[in-house]
């Protein structure tokens, strides 16, 4: 029995405060000594971008792409992308940043965005089942907006129509 | 626990081991009877998760198994997740010494995450290797019955095993209603409180995320 579902753990499970609370502590710490190691700055940010918080999302985000807010739109493949201070320290966690940049904009429903890391992570692997499954979610989530613009432009038409229907009908009685 | 209640048991069972063993591989055949070659597979980043329903000893069983990622960078990160666990099925890989050996590692793990009263069962993957074996079915059947595991020698390859691995875990479960039926508190864990004092066997870097245990009342996922 196949499972028909995509999955994406992370995005469904948070941390507990505390849980979060000791990543962070740890990263402070190494922030104040003036040392931040990779790892702590990948755990935290994982923590964060687990977070149902926005914010923490947000900041999980900044961490895992870099300390200066650049818009990601401006990443090209000629160009070496602004990526991450951790993906930049560190090639063999480049996939992970990716998938859980991915995962981040999902979740803050930048879903575009989202769709860009999942490809740089797919064009590496194409095969990556975590990849897909996220994927799937995403374009499920661009759909229903896709349905839910279409339906808000097509109620504007319809009131344009009526509205427009009124004014022949004004004009015509005159 | 009315006998006519045909809502299904909810269980939540966590993969783990060394990486590259087949935690992912073993998941995969069990849950959508596939196999995909070892260039093809990928490591696992962080955790995956699938949801299988099954009917053991005619109790309908919903299955939540969490597929951790084996490698040493993500210990921290994974060990959040063996909150709530009702079984735990440890890896290796027959025909690599290194991830037998590893086990006292894993074991001491979980002493520190999960409940001693949690099913535990030992997995010997990749049997089909039988030509390039090092690690023999008695040795493997030996450790498993001194660390108290039930003892399976699987292929997720050829899904020898596999099966029995996931119901012989589910099973013994179902054999320990404490794990599952929902009275309240199920008592409290033996969670050791360490804030600063990194778990046995971890790298530097690497902190105790379950210093404060917070116990949660249900062991599945919400979806």
């Amino acid at each position: 029995m196949p499972t028909e579902l995509p999955y994406a753990a992370d995005a469904e499970v948070s941390l507990s405060f505390d849980e979060l609370d000791v990543l962070r502590l740890q990263y402070e710490k190494e922030v104040e000594a003036g040392h931040i190691t990779v790892q702590t700055k990948f755990n935290y940010a994982w923590g964060l971008v687990k977070s149902p918080v926005r914010e923490d999302q947000v900041e999980g985000v900044r961490l895992l792409q870099g300390t200066h807010n650049i818009r990601i739109l401006a990443i090209r493949k000629d160009q070496k992308p602004l990526m991450a201070e951790i993906y930049r320290a560190e090639p063999a966690r480049r996939r992970e940043c990716l998938y859980y940049l991915a995962l981040g904009h999902y979740k803050m429903g930048n879903y575009e965005d989202s769709k860009k890391f999942n490809g740089l992570l797919l064009e590496k692997e194409p095969t990556n089942l975590q990849a897909h499954s996220l994927q799937t979610l995403v374009d499920k989530r661009l759909a229903r907006d896709g349905y839910i613009g279409m339906a808000l432009a097509g109620g504007a038409a319809a009131i344009g129509t009526v509205l427009l229907a009124g004014l022949i009908r004004r004009a015509t009685r005159k | 626990m009315s006998p006519v209640d045909n809502s299904p048991i909810n269980v939540k069972l966590l993969l783990i081991g060394n990486s590259s063993v087949g935690k992912s591989s073993l998941l995969l055949r069990f849950s959508d009877e596939q196999w995909l070659p070892e260039d093809e597979s990928s490591a696992t980043i962080g955790v995956d998760f699938r949801v299988h329903k099954m009917t053991v000893k005619g109790k309908r069983v919903k299955l939540s198994i969490w597929d951790t990622a084996g490698q040493e960078r993500f210990r921290t990160i994974t060990s959040s997740y063996y909150r709530g666990a009702q079984g735990i099925i440890l890896v290796y890989d027959v025909a690599n010494r290194e991830s037998f050996d590893a086990l006292p590692k894993w074991y001491s793990e979980l002493e520190t995450y999960v409940s001693s009263s949690v099913v535990k069962i030992l997995v010997g993957n990749k049997v089909d290797k039988e030509f390039s074996r090092q690690v023999s079915t008695t040795e493997g059947q030996q450790f498993a019955q001194r660390m108290n595991s039930l003892f399976v020698e699987a292929s997720a390859k050829t899904s020898v095993g596999v099966k029995e691995a996931f119901e012989d875990v589910v099973a013994k479960i179902l054999d320990t209603p404490e794990l599952w039926v929902p009275v309240g508190d199920k008592g409290a864990k033996a969670a050791k409180r360490n804030d600063t004092v990194p778990a046995p066997g971890s790298m530097p870097g690497n902190i105790d995320l379950n210093a404060e245990q917070s116990t949660q009342a249900d062991g599945g996922c919400g979806c």
